[in-house]
């Protein structure tokens, strides 16, 4: 299946798709286009809670200056996220306050009231009075000291000292380990994750592109007519094998390129980053993975090139690149659902069956340690999946490509497959 | 010495018989014409060649090599409709349609711009496909068809679209590499150059051969009732003449069919006592137009006079 033919069409390919300016563009501009979506994302969270203010009324003054204490103590307070007035206000002048402070609240010289009415004490039920009630953010960052000043109050009479307040207050810290078949049992951070997340929206994003690209391509050439010259050249299997190589080896070639910076973070001490997101992964991984997208390349490149084989123009072919995308976008939801719950038994299985298992395992292996043959036949099932893709698509690859006018049907299609060729 | 054998090739799509039962032969160093009018099966014949459609039945023999990749490295081949990488440029482009058959290097390159330059595009050999003028994508399919030093030319429409400056320079360069011993086939339905060029023929009509053979023995054995007359005058009385058979106007010249061989005299002699100046009377003459009209059925606006 290699001659001289596939290697001039795989260098063809090669040639127009890594000189191209999209591939250029594309291969730069993700990686800044990722971190920037990251950084205008945490730049219009810290902008949309800058100098809210609010007012926190108690019921007595004992527990005012208590709240006055232990808000001072809070970030928010220290850099000027969240502006608190406290005042006391009975409970029976409360409404009455409300009332004259409505105009405040209505204008935006007021975020909110808060109420820390007596029976809180009790069933610690408070009350928000806003415009917009349900600004989570806002309520997330004072809940914690109202709390605290709340169940200091309720046990000031009960006399349990301040440790054992001190203790029960603590929420439960859990250090997460990862077991793994390795000696030693290492304490495990949120890098398998981010790794998990980056890798499944990597090779979704490059199979869809890839994909499409090579599809819009094939159409090109059956629209123009080009196909005939190839064809009277070399036959229409080496043609559709230069065309699928070309674009896996370009694909491979650019999510390396996407990798560096993993792999730089990975193996050298040139980034700072915190603990908690250490990146875990060995050459070896990375090599899986990207052996891994190559055959996924072969698949679902090999499953685009059949469509437009089929389609004369890109139009017409939409209605038939779904069913394909539903293979990689499934599957990427899967991935997806596992970060809740990396021992999802959907993803069990998704991890192991054809075009599944080309997204899942690599998402599942940088959270999970998965025994290494189980890895191995995920890998056969893609070798198997190639193998039986290729030659369905060859067939009506070579059938589709010459066929032009009507856009045919697909229990056409189907014929196809019995034609003699 | 036959070179090329096409032999009981046949080809349906569905109901239609594309292609029924062709069979012909080109010998070596000869160039032979598949003639026959838009649909009547050239294409498919020569896609079958090409390998790029299968035959239901049927072979192709090209000194003992049958069709697939081994026939198709030997042979140069244009389609009828043409296409080209649009974004590559006309150098890589020569380069690439040589390589996929083999050939490449610096001879390659060096024969390449040799060709650029005989067309007069030496100057656009970095230019973008798509930044020529049709006539000189034409021209660029066209050497990419030669590179490879082919054995076997096979043209499809050729002079399709071409101007008569571009039709003499592919007609000089056709001639010389059949003076090279090469085979040149070319699919056409346009009458005259077959006839200039052509030194076999075949018709194909509805998918069937209807005649095929050399040129010069054909006319040799269709031409007995036959005059080619240049004149001036009217000879609108010749019409419904009970001594002709058919007459195929030319605008100054006419192809005359007579009933039998003994009417051509007569026709002369009708000619003079109708005082019509003869300027040629060439008895004897049949012009493949004419053969291939009384072959293929009435003529019609899909056979072009040109």
């Amino acid at each position: 299946m290699f001659n001289y033919r596939v290697i001039a069409l795989i260098k063809r390919e090669l040639q127009e798709k890594l000189l191209s300016k999209a591939f250029v563009l594309m291969t730069l501009l993700l990686p800044v286009f990722m971190i920037g979506i990251v950084g205008v994302q945490t730049f219009i969270m810290s902008f949309e809670s800058e100098g809210s203010k609010i007012e926190l009324i108690t019921y007595s003054d004992t527990l005012a200056s208590k709240l006055q204490k232990v808000i001072l103590e809070e970030s928010f307070v220290k850099n000027g996220s969240l502006i608190t007035t406290i005042k006391t206000v009975s409970e029976n002048d409360f409404e009455k306050y409300l009332a004259e402070n409505e105009n405040i609240l209505l204008g935006s010289q007021l975020d909110g009231i808060i109420f820390i009415p007596k029976s809180a004490l009790k069933d610690k039920k408070i009350k928000y009075y806003s415009k917009t009630p349900k600004n989570f953010r806002l309520l997330e960052k004072i809940d914690r000291p109202i709390n605290k000043v709340l169940v200091e109050e309720y046990f000031s009479s009960k006399k349990i000292p301040i440790e054992e307040l001190e203790y029960a207050r603590k929420s439960v810290d859990i250090t997460s380990f990862k077991i793994s078949e390795d000696e030693d049992v290492k304490e495990e951070g949120y890098g398998g994750l981010i790794l998990s997340y980056l890798f499944s929206f990597l090779l979704y994003l490059s199979l869809i592109m890839m994909g499409s690209m090579v599809m819009q391509a094939v159409i090109q050439e059956k629209s123009n007519r080009i196909v005939e010259v190839l064809l009277s050249s070399v036959t229409s299997k080496e043609l559709m094998t230069g065309k699928i190589l070309g674009a896996a080896i370009t694909g491979v070639l650019q999510m390396t390129i996407w990798l560096i910076p993993v792999i730089l973070v990975a193996s050298t001490t040139w980034f700072m980053l915190p603990p908690e997101a250490m990146i875990d992964v060995t050459f070896l991984q990375i090599a899986y993975l990207l052996f891994n997208f190559f055959l996924g390349l072969l698949i679902f490149v090999g499953l685009f090139t059949m469509i437009g084989s089929i389609f004369e123009n890109p139009q017409d072919a939409q209605s038939g690149m779904w069913p394909i995308l539903m293979l990689v976008m499934i599957p990427f939801f899967i991935s997806m659902s596992m970060i809740e719950n990396p021992d999802n038994p959907i993803a069990n299985i998704a991890s192991m069956a054809p075009f599944s298992a080309i997204i899942v395992m690599p998402a599942k292996m940088a959270l999970v340690d998965v025994p290494i043959w189980k890895v191995i036949l995920s890998t056969l099932v893609n070798i198997a999946t190639v193998f039986a893709i290729f030659p369905i698509a060859g067939k009506i690859f070579r059938v589709g490509i010459m066929m032009s006018g009507r856009k045919p049907k697909w229990s056409e299609v189907v014929k196809w497959l019995k034609y003699k060729y | 010495m036959i070179a090329l054998e096409v032999k009981n090739l046949s080809k349906s799509f569905g109901e239609l018989k594309a292609v029924d039962n062709v069979s012909f032969t080109v010998p070596e160093g000869s160039i032979f014409g598949l003639l026959g009018r838009n649909g009547a099966g050239k294409t498919t014949t020569i896609r079958m060649m090409m390998n790029i459609i299968m035959p239901d039945s049927g072979e192709i023999n090209f000194k003992g090599i049958n069709a697939g990749p081994e026939f198709n490295s030997k042979v140069g081949y244009l389609p009828e409709e043409r296409g080209l990488y649009k974004k590559m440029k006309v150098l890589d482009t020569l380069k690439f349609f040589a390589e996929i058959k083999g050939k490449k290097g610096k001879q390659i390159t060096k024969l390449a711009k040799e060709y650029l330059e005989r067309f007069d595009l030496s100057d656009r050999m970095n230019s973008k496909i798509e930044d020529l003028s049709k006539g000189n994508q034409q021209k660029v399919q066209f050497i990419s068809t030669l590179l490879h030093n082919p054995e076997v030319l096979i043209l499809d429409e050729l002079f399709s679209g071409l101007d008569p400056i571009n039709t003499n320079l592919m007609k000089n360069i056709i001639l010389e590499l059949k003076a090279k011993g090469k085979i040149i086939l070319f699919s056409t339905h346009v009458m005259e150059f077959a006839e200039r060029m052509c030194d076999h023929i075949a018709i194909i009509d509805n998918g069937k051969i209807k005649l095929n053979g050399s040129i010069s023995e054909i006319k040799a054995d269709r031409s007995k009732l036959n005059v080619g007359l240049n004149y001036e005058g009217d000879i609108s009385f010749l019409h419904h003449h009970p001594i002709i058979e058919n007459i195929s106007d030319y605008g100054n010249n006419v192809g005359i069919r007579v009933k039998s061989e003994d009417d051509i005299q007569k026709l002369l002699k009708l000619l003079v006592d109708n005082k019509i100046v003869v300027k040629k009377f060439d008895a004897n003459e049949i012009s493949l137009q004419e053969i291939f009209i009384d072959l293929v059925g009435k003529e019609d606006a899909e056979v072009n006079h040109v």
